[in-house]
């Protein structure tokens, strides 16, 4: 049997012999492999942006608890039972509560409104092990058990474009309205600032920057007594974040007295969606490999012509059809090696071409939202190359090659020694 | 003497334009092995066809072809590629040669489709070349080469593998009358020291009574075998 080294070799030579031809096919096979390259490249490096931010705004390990449902709209407050319900799951490592005051504003000594769009009661030490990376305090300190005439700030709720406009110890007053049978109320609390967060940055339901905390006892003083508007949930094992919003759920006999909202469930969908789109671009790049394919199909059908005559003297003098085949498919595979090669270092350039065109069009959105604070940074796509991906389209480009170039192949393996050499 | 190539009633026709034309109706001879055998006809009196027979490259419709002793009829693709390979060396009268390599390489052919080492078919190939009296145009292309020497690169090929059986066909019909005469002298003197046989189809008379014997090919039949004296041959 002849040589891989030799067969290769004379594919090299007869590729070379037609230079023009060679390389307008292997142009099909280069632009092919640059869009899967490229694309798939752009979205694994969407994808890790997406992720790292999703990451930085949710805690994976905690879940986020609201009384009632879509279906039945906000529910009563919890209950400390209903919280105690929960503490007892196994999975569940810390619960606490958060009571918002509803309509809560805070004002400065000389009447400045702070820009604490939200007042929560909180139990401190439980919201510190609860998002240790998140509740921290830029200044001052959080209070102790017992120090109840306090109030910890967001950095937005105690700055001004970064510049404090509040100091830690000075006092503020926190008021809250509530209505009962038609009748306002309002709650007036003077409060020492102990302390301001740092910045949350990202959006996430658990960016504090508009917030302002203060110890739940004084909450459940100021409005109505204990109850919670939203429990935290820490878990232990994140792979089971579903089954334990279940068994939360399942704690109240009422389904639609609670919702449960899975971090690590909703970046499960947003990564599934991703996926389909990264899938569904690729899906693009591989038709134009295919395109790519039929026109090595129908340069090689040409060519297998033109050297009938060839193929006859190559039969002649002793080549099996095996061999004929192989000598035509190596040329067919070469053209998938090159193309492949050259492809995967375009497919990279374009990749970085388009992300720095796409992260000049997606500019930072300026929104004052409760929960999302103004993006600081604007989003910024680096391609991410992953050898899958490499390897899977290089061995993609050869596979097509092989596919599109064995009809022809085969079409010179089988033609008849004597009507070849006949053939002019 | 043994026969090195037997041919019992072997017939063969072909399909034009749906009619079935007889090329062959029915040969039979044996060649014996070192022998020198021409088949002289005129056009369309079958020769070609024979010969494609002969070297295994087409199977005969009825009939037997032993050569050295194996049945064509009975052997597959492959093993009539394998027979090819190893036991015949075919000359064709277009030369036949891959216009992309050059002398060296196409002599070297068989043997890098045998898949032997690259030195071995070089050194051989040098070696054929050298005996054909072309070892200076080793790097020539056929387009560089005269029409002798393209067919003296032929024989050098197809003698490379160090066949039993060498078949020709019309070797000297692109050639001059001089060049031609050169090519059958070479062939002869193949003949004589390699005892190699030697299988030469020729619609030339000149040519045809060079050989030991000769095979009056006519419509598809043979009309005679006729033997050559020792002095019409070296003329």
């Amino acid at each position: 049997m002849m040589r891989v080294s030799k067969i290769l070799e004379m594919a090299a030579a007869n590729l070379k012999q037609r230079k023009l031809r060679t390389s307008l096919t292997t142009l099909g096979v280069i632009i092919g492999i640059t869009t899967i390259i490229g694309i798939a490249s752009l979205g694994e490096g969407f994808r890790f942006e997406i992720k790292q931010r999703m990451q930085s705004g949710f805690e994976l390990n905690v879940l986020i608890v609201f009384p009632g449902s879509l279906t039945a709209g906000f529910g009563e407050p919890f209950t400390r039972s209903e919280l105690d319900n929960i503490r007892n799951i196994s999975n569940v490592n810390l619960a606490t509560g958060m009571k918002t005051l509803a309509s809560a504003e805070v004002y400065k000594e000389n009447g400045t409104r702070l820009r604490a769009l939200t007042v929560a009661g909180v139990n401190f030490s439980e919201m510190q092990q609860m998002l240790p990376k998140r509740f921290i305090v830029a200044a001052g300190n959080f209070p102790s058990e017992n120090d109840t005439n306090t109030i910890v700030l967001g950095f937005r709720a105690g700055t001004n474009n970064s510049i404090p406009v509040v100091d830690v110890g000075e006092n503020v007053t926190v008021s809250a309205s509530f209505q009962v049978n038609g009748t306002k109320f309002t709650h007036n609390e003077t409060l020492t600032v102990a302390g301001i967060l740092v910045e949350g940055g990202t959006a996430g339901i658990t960016n504090f920057d508009y917030w302002a905390f203060i110890p739940s006892e004084k909450a459940a003083e100021m409005a109505g007594g204990e109850s919670y508007q939203i429990i935290l949930i820490q878990i232990n094992d994140t792979q089971k974040a579903s089954q334990t919003a279940r068994e939360v759920e399942n704690t109240f006999t009422n389904p639609y007295r609670v919702s449960v909202f899975v971090p690590s469930s909703f970046e499960q969908q947003v990564d599934n969606i991703l996926n389909l789109l990264q899938i569904f671009l690729t899906a693009i790049g591989a038709i134009s490999l295919l395109v790519a394919g039929i026109g090595i199909m129908n340069i090689m059908t040409v060519s297998v012509m033109e050297r009938t005559r060839e193929v006859g003297i190559l039969k002649a003098i002793g080549a099996k059809s095996r061999t004929v085949l192989s000598m035509f498919l190596a040329e067919a595979i070469t053209i998938g090696i090159i193309g492949g090669l050259i492809g995967i270092v375009t497919g990279y350039g374009v990749s970085y071409g388009l992300a720095s065109m796409l992260s000049s069009f997606i500019q930072p959105q300026q929104q004052n939202t409760l929960f999302s604070a103004p993006e600081r940074e604007p989003l910024v796509i680096t391609p991410k190359f992953t050898l899958e991906w490499t390897i899977g389209a290089f061995i993609f480009a050869i596979i097509i090659c092989i596919i599109f170039g064995l009809y022809p192949a085969r079409k010179a393996s089988k033609l008849n020694p004597v009507e070849a050499l006949r053939y002019e | 003497m043994s026969a090195i190539l037997e041919v019992h009633d072997v017939r063969k026709s072909y399909r034009l334009g749906g009619i079935s034309v007889s090329a062959l109706s029915g040969i039979s001879f044996n060649v014996m092995k070192g022998e020198f055998l021409t088949i002289f006809g005129p056009s369309g009196s079958g020769k070609s066809t024979l010969l494609h027979l002969l070297g295994g490259l087409d199977r005969p419709d009825a009939g037997k072809i032993l050569i050295d002793g194996s049945d064509i009829l009975e052997l597959g693709d492959d093993d009539l590629a394998q027979l090819r390979l190893t036991k015949i060396g075919f000359v064709f009268q277009f030369f036949n040669l891959l216009p992309r390599l050059t002398a060296l390489e196409n002599v070297e052919l068989p043997l890098v489709i045998a898949g032997l080492s690259e030195r071995e078919t070089q050194e051989r190939a040098r070696k054929m070349l050298k005996f054909v009296g072309l070892e200076t145009r080793e790097k020539h292309r056929p387009h560089e080469l005269s029409g002798g020497e393209q067919q003296r690169v032929a024989i050098a090929r197809a003698l490379i593998t160090n066949p039993a059986i060498i078949l020709a066909d019309e070797p000297t019909g692109n050639l001059d009358t001089k060049t031609g005469r050169e090519i059958v002298q070479l062939m002869k003197s193949l003949n004589e020291e390699k005892k190699q046989t030697f299988i030469v189809v020729t619609h030339d008379p000149q040519i045809a009574q060079e050989a030991h014997r000769t095979v009056h090919l006519k419509d598809g039949l043979i009309e005679t075998i006729s033997e050559n004296s020792p002095q019409a041959r070296n003329q």
